[in-house]
């Protein structure tokens, strides 16, 4: 090994078993994360408040591959099926993936377990500009977009970009309090001009507290295309910071003379992050829980590097929400429950259990 | 001498008693009943309200109670109206709201009734505080319901003969528009929507008994487990109902139609899509529990008619 | 050959000035001890070099100027060990020394073959290989000292930043961190810049030791030179016999002013 023109004893040979101790996704639940999220897909297409019998689901699945022919599925089921429930299960799944990678990756960038997507004012902003159109433009839209996703995407995105310009006056390499701060100065705020423009709009009270409360109302295929690209592109930057947000867990200063911007790679994270959440809180409302529960369940039962948390998150996320989603549609059928009564009502226990169940030792 | 006097008593209280007797026999429409009054009202919560005298400084705070008033010709004693109350346009329309009443606000326009139609920020206890009668008014729950709230706002406002009178006129439309429609060859099933995200009215709700006139079954009904009033219903339940006939209370808020209606993914495969049975509604029309329901039936009867013939 | 120059050096924390006209050189493979009482800016000037402060005039290293490299240039030339390292729960050791491979990453880039080997050779080197899997919470004292200047080693930098590395140690462990940052100063040509509190550490072990009183370089020289009765009287304002031991090393001993005296003894 040469080091600084001083020629060293050649290490001895490199030991056989692997260095140990090193962060590693565990295949086992890498396999156990893609089962989980068919197994809840599989659930959410056979499931449902109208019923659709097994061998209708899979005929109807397989009638457009021309090798197996239009069979005599009946078209209203073959309709329900491929306008309704498949795409609002993919739509479940988008959504869960995302809220949970954004709240481990909020969690890794602030150094906070209580970091969630909304800390920002994500959620704030994305409920003010749905409640404004809901309010003043109703059934409008814009380019071609219904305009209330659109308004709380634009919303989200102001309200994140606020925060960050309110938190950027804050000098100094600590300044996580502050960014958390604005968000929380942020929220309250848009939380305040939201409740009074509701309490003023009686008309449409019961749009707007159906959309905070969550729900995966599905404009068909066109709600999954237009949320898609935003949460490919979230997810792709997530995962690929995934050692740069271990990194960030010895502080700001450290991981400056460690040669790592922490601003530009907060930065670029909460941007990353908060694009994808914005997308999937227009389309979907703003659900609660799964960005917290997701990632810290992943965390009490796997382990905390940002290498299995953010790929677990991912899949489990996932699977969380289609499941929430398929029980919010069918408890009550053929009524719906919003979704975010669901997520709160199977999250906080299960989380509880998860949490006694593992060894004081992991936390 | 004492003759003469005497003749004059007698004409002159013969006089006094003959126009008393007509003044306390009078029914023409334009004079009020003052002996009417005082009144007690026995609200549906089972309390008592009593109006001392006539009023004539009206408030109301209920879109349907304005349209009541208005119907039995009682729109001379109003003098305020709340901000919802746009039927008939007449109406004094001022920024009251129904929903978060102001008690000073109210108070400003020195009313000597107040009516509503909830009992919210505590409107009973702080106008009961200024001795002003409150009456409450809730929404109605059927058509008989309604009826009795128009008999009351008559007794409360001397309008009794005009109360009944609308009674009576409402019931007799209604049946010869129910009897105008022949019975259909199977039930057919209706799809009341509320809102675009599909929260509908069961047969508990006043809407809901008026297509139970009709003889239409509600697809909502089969919610009533999780809302019995207004459930939100799954697209897939609606979808897979396939219901003969929609119709849309929120053309206005949320601007759907049968266009709207038939680009949602799954719904060109509902025969009320396929036959354009899309009915809109004025969404006010709708949600009030007034004598502008038959105006709601007559729109909707012409449809039913269609669908009856070709069912039959 | 690696030098740090510091010249005309001064730092400021919002109006109040913490060093001033600061002039050091330190040469490739010397290890400087910076002493002064607290609060002389000990701390403060390995941070800047580190670049963790804003300063006025120059620091350079190898001629560079710090403020033109990038933070991953920078990185590679020097490695800072800090006084109370934050330790995050659960990270393992080999984890937590193999985050000292950053600088030789790409951004995006995950660690090879080569930052393993690299790294599992400190861990053995500095007897932590028995303890790679172990999560830092796990550890003694000296243990996670030992882990810190893993990473600081594992970043490969000829300059190394070392700020109070013997605080809160024991007197063995304090004796065997500085003779393993000795060896590695030998084996590797490691050129070592301590701040040290501990007069009588850094007058054994350094090569030459910089006096900081309030900010301003006060003597520069072998221990011999700064560490005299009188200098440490003045600056530190203690009352010290100052011993030669260990060669050119120098020990401070303090004098009690009340020595008891043996029983039955009246004293004059």
């Amino acid at each position: 090994m040469l080091i600084l023109g001083r020629r060293l004893p050649a290490p001895p040979a490199p030991p056989l078993a692997l260095l140990q101790g090193l962060p590693r996704l565990p295949w086992v639940w890498a396999v156990a994360g893609l089962a989980a999220l068919l197994g809840a897909a599989t659930l959410g297409v056979l499931v449902g408040p109208v019923h659709i019998g097994l061998g209708t689901v899979v005929q109807a699945l397989l009638a457009p591959i021309p090798w197996f022919g239009a069979s005599s599925v009946d078209p209203s089921q073959a309709s329900i099926l491929w306008s309704l429930r498949i795409p609002r299960v993919v739509l479940g799944a988008l959504v869960g993936g995302m809220l949970a990678t954004a709240g481990a990756a909020y969690q890794g960038v602030f150094r906070n377990p209580l970091a969630d997507p909304y800390l920002l004012g994500a959620a704030a902003g994305a409920n003010l500009g749905a409640t404004l159109a809901i309010a003043f433009a109703p059934g409008s839209s814009l380019i071609g977009v219904n305009l209330v996703p659109l308004a709380g995407f634009v919303g989200a995105a102001l309200a994140v970009a606020g925060a960050y310009a309110l938190g950027r006056t804050v000098t100094g390499l600590r300044n996580t309090i502050g960014l958390i701060l604005a968000g929380v100065a942020i929220a309250a705020f848009f939380n305040a001009i939201q409740t009074y423009i509701q309490q003023a709009q009686t008309n449409n009270i019961r749009q707007v507290y159906s959309w905070i409360l969550g729900r995966l109302v599905t404009a068909g295929w066109d709600g999954v295309l237009l949320v898609l690209p935003y949460v490919a592109i979230s997810v792709a930057v997530i995962l690929l910071h995934r050692r740069l947000l271990d990194a960030l867990s010895v502080g700001d200063e450290e991981v400056t003379s460690l040669g790592i911007s922490a601003r530009r790679v907060r930065l670029i994270v909460v941007v990353a992050a908060t694009l994808g959440t914005a997308a999937v809180v227009a389309i979907a409302g703003t659900i609660a829980f799964v960005g917290i529960i997701i990632p810290h369940t992943v965390r009490l039962l796997v382990g905390r590097s940002y290498r299995v948390v953010i790929p677990l998150s991912l899949l489990f996320g996932a699977a969380f929400l289609v499941l929430a989603d398929t029980a919010a549609r069918t408890v009550a059928a053929p009524a719906e429950l919003p979704i975010g009564v669901i997520t709160a009502f199977i999250g906080a226990p299960f989380f509880i259990v998860v949490m006694r169940s593992t060894r004081a030792a992991a936390l | 001498m004492r003759e003469h006097h005497m003749r004059w008593a007698v004409i002159a209280a013969t006089t006094i008693a003959l126009t008393a007797c007509a003044a306390t026999s009078s029914n023409t429409p334009s004079s009020p009943a003052a002996a009417h009054f005082p009144v007690t009202i026995t609200e549906a919560s089972g309390a008592g309200v009593t109006i001392t005298q006539q009023p004539h400084r009206i408030v109301s705070l209920s879109p349907t109670a304005t349209e009541m008033l208005f119907a039995i010709d009682a729109g001379s004693q109003v003098v305020a109206v709340d901000d919802q109350s746009n039927y008939p346009p007449s109406a004094p329309l001022t920024k009251l709201s129904g929903f978060t009443p102001s008690i000073e606000a109210i108070a400003a326009y020195a009313p000597d009734l107040v009516v509503a139609a909830d009992d919210t920020g505590g409107l009973v206890h702080g106008i009961g505080a200024l001795h002003i009668p409150v009456l409450i008014e809730p929404a109605a729950k059927n058509l008989d319901d309604s009826y009795r709230e128009i008999g009351q706002l008559g007794a409360a406002t001397g309008r009794v003969p005009e109360a009944s009178a609308l009674e009576k006129k409402m019931r007799s439309d209604l049946a010869a528009i129910v009897a105008s429609i022949p019975k259909p060859a199977r039930q057919l099933k209706v799809y009341h929507e509320l809102d675009d995200t599909y929260y509908s009215a069961t047969s508990a709700t006043f809407i809901g008994q008026v297509y139970a006139l009709l003889g239409l079954k509600n697809i909502a009904d089969g919610a009533t487990a999780a809302a019995p009033d207004y459930p939100q219903l799954s697209a897939e339940y609606i979808v897979a109902s396939s219901p003969d006939l929609i119709v849309l209370a929120d053309t206005k808020c949320c601007h759907q139609g049968l266009s709207t209606v038939a680009a949602r993914p799954g719904w060109s495969s509902i025969a009320a899509v396929k036959s354009g049975q899309v009915i809109g509604v004025d969404d006010d029309i709708a949600s009030r529990w007034g004598p502008r329901v038959v105006d709601f039936l007559r729109t909707i009867a012409p449809h039913v008619k269609q669908l009856e013939v070709r069912a039959a | 050959m690696t030098k740090v120059e510091l010249r005309g050096v001064g730092i400021a924390y919002e109006s109040e000035v913490v060093v001033s006209e600061l002039d050091l050189t330190v040469s490739s493979g010397e290890w400087l001890a910076l002493i002064g009482p607290n609060g002389a800016g000990k701390t403060t000037i390995l941070r800047a070099i580190a670049r963790l402060v804003s300063y006025q005039g120059e620091i350079q290293i190898d001629g560079k100027a710090v403020h033109n490299l990038t933070g991953r240039e920078l990185a590679r030339r020097v490695a800072m060990v800090m006084q109370e390292p934050h330790m995050p729960d659960g990270m393992s050791v080999s984890q937590y020394v193999l985050l000292g491979r950053s600088p030789h990453l790409t951004y995006f880039g995950k660690e090879g073959r080569t930052d393993h080997r690299v790294v599992a050779d400190i861990l053995e080197r500095l007897s932590l290989d028995r303890l790679a899997a172990r999560p830092l919470d796990h550890l003694s004292g000296g243990e996670r000292q030992r882990a810190a200047i893993a990473r600081a080693l594992a970043q490969q930098a000829p300059v190394l930043l070392v700020d109070e590395p013997t605080s809160s140690l024991d007197v063995g462990r304090q004796q065997e961190v500085l003779e393993l940052i000795d060896a590695l100063r030998a084996e590797q040509g490691l050129t070592v810049i301590a701040a040290m509190h501990e007069l009588t550490l850094a007058g054994q072990y350094a090569d030459r030791l910089a006096l900081l009183v309030g900010g301003k370089l006060v003597a520069v020289g072998a221990p011999a030179d700064v560490l005299t009765e009188p200098a440490i009287a003045i600056h530190y304002h203690a009352h010290v016999r100052v011993l030669s031991l260990n060669g050119s090393g120098r020990a401070v001993v303090p004098v009690r002013s009340h020595l008891p005296s043996p029983p039955g003894e009246v004293v004059p």
